[in-house]
């Protein structure tokens, strides 16, 4: 029977949402066409997010648990993955789009002769080709492309689809999987984590982003200040990630990450085509910044004209007696 | 110590582009060295002035793309290898990093570095294929790197921070713009750049590993983004025009 196979990503023991958005799409492509959707969880611990997944119904929940899983690490992920794929023979193979399935997508494709379309915005399949649309030309221009042959390997843009639970009995299979550290090419040295228990940036319904504009500390207590008023994940433009006043996995763009908030506010962000290439797709777009002329105007949908240090503070103010 | 570094050709995504007939319309002549590449070749350039060795570049393109080549040896490059194609031929991703591979059989190599995508299509693919298809240990989205002994130790960018990675010689990494400010050619560089060794090899050539399923997929069609309407702006007392937006996102967008 063709099937659909979505990958699990976990991030500090929570499903991220996007995989719920990838796995809500490919129950529907599955239930429109007569075919099956099944999900893969591969964790160092899977208990917890089986049961979870559990409420978005695929037809089975494949494990594979191993303490390697731990961190990211690509080559025992890209051996669960190929061993996953040849046991499984799914037709469409579908993950949310991180810095972890980018990194092993390529190989993953070259080691299963099978067809790969990177960071899709839309897909579709009825049981021949996958179709689907891609932003390209820092998300310029929308591409329409099309596959050849099985299987296929997508990754798809967070905020694509909506996450739909589904009732019915999801069947757990535990697929049996050894590795050995003397398998490990590469060593993982040391983990770097800045972001601590922040709002995770690419899940976030609601992101504040500062540019150049956002010039010193008193600024950056006012970004902080807002994210905390409306539970914001903090982003930045490159400007200030290259600077060293916000960690780089917080850039926003074509470079960094691709976020599709309900509310995204840019505070003293230019708008360069490569940062809109990383939010253009934001519900609500907030601009503040004192050059009227600034490109972020053109998309915004309500832009702020004004020296930041002087909006902010009554701003944050408003929102504060609307949240109550 | 050498390093193969792979650059493409691409368009600048800041000219002006139309859509014809649902073909893409480009200034071939504001055709750019990809610039994810440059920052590979710029931390080849770093690593070979620190600790010795040659940098040789590959490129897979028309006859055209022989300026891009000029731009890394004029960059410090050392020698290039373009590998032809003719105009009508598309290439994808898998098939990209078949024709390298085959390139790259017979190659002795520490290191080969690539952009981790190209700008103008953002798949971010041929390199770790490239890595699978050669069997090297390879990381991907490189922020930072240095050589310790013949082993590299890669700073990448991970989805919430950064893994410190040791990759043994022979590898493949793939680099991100973050890591370094690419060097602009002086006119030296530019002057030398003419004298430096390019080998042409046709396309043709480095087929072997190609079959008919080798490109898997293909583009159909373009069409333009759906242009935003245009919002309002705001411009005034900051005070009313804070208060006056504040209460519009929570009364007619309700996203607060």
């Amino acid at each position: 029977m063709s099937n659909l196979l979505t990958y699990i990503s976990v991030n500090d023991g929570k499903i991220k949402r996007s995989s719920l958005e990838v796995l809500s799409r490919c129950n529907e492509i599955a239930e429109k066409n007569g075919k099956t959707s099944s999900a893969i969880v591969i964790s160092d611990d899977c208990s917890t997010i089986v049961e979870n997944l559990k409420s978005y119904g695929p037809s089975v929940i494949y494990t594979i648990e191993d303490p390697i899983f731990k961190n990211h690490l690509n080559t025992p992920l890209l051996k669960a993955l190929t061993l996953a794929m040849s046991e499984i023979n799914p037709d469409v193979m579908a993950f949310a789009s991180t810095e972890g399935s980018k990194d092993i997508l390529g190989a993953l494709a070259a080691n299963r002769n099978a067809a790969a379309l990177a960071d899709v915005s839309e897909f579709d399949w009825t049981g021949d080709a996958v179709t689907a649309k891609r932003p390209v030309m820092a998300s310029k221009i929308i591409s329409s492309v099309e596959t050849k042959g099985s299987p296929v390997i997508l990754t798809v843009r967070s905020g694509s689809y909506d996450t739909v639970e589904k009732s019915g009995e999801s069947k757990v299979q535990s697929i049996p999987f050894t590795f050995d550290k003397n398998e490990l090419k590469l060593t993982l040295k040391e983990i770097i984590s800045a972001t601590g228990d922040k709002v995770d940036l690419s899940e976030a319904e609601t992101v504040i982003a500062a540019g150049r504009g956002v010039k010193d500390e008193e600024g950056r207590k006012l970004i902080d200040e807002l994210a905390a008023v409306l539970n914001a994940g903090i982003g930045a433009s490159r400007a200030l990630t290259e600077s060293g006043d916000y960690d780089p996995s917080l850039q926003i763009g074509q470079t960094g990450k691709v976020v599709s908030p309900q509310l995204y506010i840019a505070v003293g962000i230019s708008g360069a085509i490569q940062h809109v290439a990383g939010m253009a797709n934001s519900k609500v777009i907030v601009a503040i910044n004192k050059d009227p002329d600034a490109p972020i105007f053109e998309i915004a949908d309500y832009g702020l004209v004004g020296d930041l240090y002087k909006i902010l503070p009554p701003f944050i103010d408003e929102l504060k007696k609307i949240k109550g | 110590m050498k390093f193969y570094v792979c650059i493409k050709q691409v368009p600048d995504v800041n000219a002006p582009l139309q859509i014809k007939e649902g073909e893409l319309i480009q200034d071939a002549n504001r055709n750019i060295l990809n610039a994810y590449d440059a920052s590979a070749v710029e931390e080849a350039l770093v690593l070979k002035e620190a600790h010795g060795g040659e940098i040789e570049v590959v490129l897979i393109g028309p006859d055209k793309a022989s300026e891009t080549i000029r731009k890394a040896l004029a960059m410090g490059a050392d020698s290039g290898s373009h590998i032809l194609t003719e105009g009508s031929e598309e290439f994808d991703s898998f098939s990209y990093a078949k024709i390298l591979a085959e390139f790259f059989k017979d190659k002795e190599y520490q290191y080969i570095f690539c952009g981790k995508q190209s700008q103008d299509t953002d798949s971010g693919l041929t390199g770790s294929m490239l890595a699978e298809f050669l069997d090297l240990p390879y990381a991907t989205n490189a922020v930072g790197l240095q050589l310790e002994g013949e082993n590299l130790i890669v700073k990448r960018q991970g989805d919430t921070g950064q893994e410190m990675i040791e990759l043994p010689a022979p590898s493949l990494v793939t680099c991100s713009n973050d890591m370094n400010d690419p060097r602009i050619p002086s006119l030296k560089g530019i002057m030398q750049s003419k004298r430096k060794p390019v080998n042409t090899i046709a396309v043709s050539d480095l087929k072997n590993g190609l079959t008919n399923g080798s490109i898997k997929t293909s583009v159909v069609g373009y069409e333009e983004k759906p242009k935003r309407e245009p919002g309002k702006k705001y411009e005034g007392e900051p005070d009313e025009i804070a208060k006056e937006v504040a209460q519009l996102l929570d009364s007619a967008e309700n996203v607060i």
